[in-house]
């Protein structure tokens, strides 16, 4: 476990590296300029977070590993493919945790208590990671049997662009005053976490679409696992 | 053409002679066991009823033209692949139900091996090693030091026959009792195919390990291979002990006068006309030159290579053609 640890940090940690400087950096930069309100300019880092690294972490493990071929070694040695493809669930995660805790703590660093509080700042950025979870999680199930890191970069952004117009559409269609289907169906957005509840508090409508995204995102991953060693690797 | 019940006999028969003193435990000495495999990817029918037995301590080729099944037949032994239908046993295990005990007992380099290209030498076989309980660290380094492997080389810089090296030490080094080689030399230059043989054998000489050598270049085959099978569209044409199929199968060439005599021969493969003379390959010289003499057809024999025999089994003809290369040089 430790040796199929070691290999996975050492492909991944230069994406990490760099999901970590463009988001600390552009939140760095963006709050020393004070272009625009801090909240403003926090929630579009926010926004580029949940684009960049759900695709970024996603299509990086799997399909890029099959794309090099090495997958089919990783496969025929003594090890169970659910072990294998855990710790790689397990490194996209990180691959999206960390850079929004760095980028969290930049924006602590400079802002904190200035325009937005510091609560607001975590809070933000931990609305984010849960979207960008629930989105690495959509885009992980639908690439993992997918050849090669271009074809799953396409199917990434489709998933995004689809689950945005989602969004639009459900939000369009609520009916501010009284919650009906369109309202409940929100729990499934990942984008909800963003986007809000029109109609009822954050908190409790919140806790209630964790719930169903963390349900929905059990059954995606198991069915990535289950999916994961039977698609071929692309050859070259 | 035998069928694939009797290829499977006819290695029975072939086996080594110690596994005749040994009934009692002759599956204990069967490494490699498939009996009635079957596998379809969709409609495509890659194995169609497979039957082939591996004897400890042999080197058996597996023999097939590209596309035969030979990768799909390897994998279904490694627990990659579920087979459609049959028996898969290996070291008496079933791959599909223990495949971590049977990976950890078999050494495998696969064709064209992609390896992790951005770890040094050193580090690729300290990332392996972990997963085998049986790896041997004296061995390993003997190992490197007999392929001269850079050890601090990152693998995407090796040369290809440096990286299929790597691909043989990580198959290698925790000491397997069954070592699979999918058509390891692919891509590789005449030279470094020989040199990549010459470490195999040398690694042969001294263990009693199994070797099964899938393959589709023969004359590389041929010294060290100590039985044969012939994969051909799904189905094992021939199973047999190299020197016993080299004894059978040859060419025998008879006037053209005895044709009709020559397409009526048992275990007929191939046949071909040139000039005022017929050349037949025969999966049994021995029944085949007895039933000449009793027609009184008068027949010269040649020996064949390994090349030549797998030729026959794959692309051999029942009916005559004038388009064949010149018996002489054939003979």
């Amino acid at each position: 476990m430790r040796s199929l640890l070691w290999k996975e940090w050492h492909e991944q940690r230069w994406k990490l590296a760099f999901g970590s400087l463009i988001l600390g950096a552009f939140a760095g930069v963006g709050l020393h300029a004070r272009v625009i309100a801090d909240e403003n300019l926090l929630e579009m880092v926010c926004f580029l977070a949940v684009l960049l690294l759900s695709v970024m972490s996603s299509t990086g493990l799997v399909p890029a590993e099959r794309e090099e071929g090495t997958m089919r070694m990783l496969l025929a040695l003594p090890v169970r493919p659910s072990l294998v493809f855990s710790i790689k669930m397990l490194i996209g995660v990180l691959l999206c945790v960390v850079p929004l805790i760095f980028s969290a703590l930049v924006s602590i660093a400079i802002a904190g208590g200035r325009e937005i509080s510091t609560a607001s700042i975590l809070a933000l950025h931990a609305r984010t990671l849960a979207a960008t979870l629930s989105l690495y999680f959509w885009m992980l199930a639908l690439t993992v049997r997918l050849p090669t890191e271009a074809r799953a970069s396409l199917i990434a952004i489709g998933v995004l662009i689809i689950w945005m117009m989602l969004t639009l559409g459900l939000l369009a269609g609520e009916d501010w005053h009284r919650p009906g289907i369109l309202s409940r169906l929100m729990a499934l957005d990942p984008f909800v976490f963003l986007a809000g509840f029109p109609h009822t508090g954050w908190v409790v409508s919140l806790a209630l679409a964790a719930c169903v995204q963390a349900t929905i995102a059990l059954a995606l991953c198991l069915w990535a696992a289950w999916q994961f060693p039977k698609a071929k690797e692309a050859r070259p | 053409m035998s069928d694939n019940n009797l290829s499977h006999e006819d290695s029975r028969d072939e086996r080594p002679r110690d596994e005749h003193s040994r009934e009692g435990s002759a599956s204990a000495s069967r490494v490699i066991e498939m009996i009635g495999v079957v596998k379809q990817f969709g409609r495509k029918h890659v194995l169609e009823g497979v039957n082939l037995t591996v004897f400890a301590g042999q080197t058996f080729a597996f023999l097939g033209r590209n596309g035969a099944g030979k990768s799909t037949a390897i994998r279904m032994l490694l627990g990659l692949l579920k087979p459609d239908a049959g028996t898969v046993r290996v070291l008496g295990m079933d791959p599909q139900a223990e495949p971590l005990k049977v990976r950890q007992r078999v050494g495998y380099l696969a064709e064209d091996q992609a390896m992790f290209g951005w770890m040094q030498v050193r580090q690729i076989i300290a990332f392996v090693k972990p997963f085998y309980p049986t790896w041997d660290e004296k061995w390993a380094r003997h190992l490197c030091e007999r392929f001269e492997l850079p050890m601090t080389t990152k693998v995407r810089h090796l040369s290809k026959g440096q990286g299929v090296r790597v691909g043989l030490l990580l198959a290698l080094a925790h000491r397997p009792e069954l070592v699979i080689l999918d058509d390891p030399t692919l891509g590789l230059d005449p030279i470094m195919r020989k040199e990549f043989l010459r470490d195999l054998v040398t690694f042969l000489q001294g263990e009693r390990v199994t070797v099964f050598f899938s393959s589709h270049l023969l004359y590389e085959i041929e010294p060290v291979a100590d039985a044969v099978a012939i994969l051909d569209r799904g189905r094992i044409v021939r199973q047999a002990q190299t020197e016993a199929l080299r004894e059978n199968v040859k060419r025998l060439i008879l006037p053209s006068a005895a044709e009709a005599v020559a397409r009526g021969l048992p275990g007929l493969l191939d046949i071909s006309r040139r000039g005022r003379q017929i050349a037949v390959v025969v999966e049994d010289a021995q029944a085949a030159g007895a039933a000449l003499a009793r027609q009184g057809v008068s027949h010269e024999s040649i020996d064949l290579n390994l090349d030549e025999i797998f030729e026959a089994y794959v692309i051999g003809r029942k009916e005559p053609a004038n388009a064949e290369p010149s018996l002489e040089r054939v003979a």
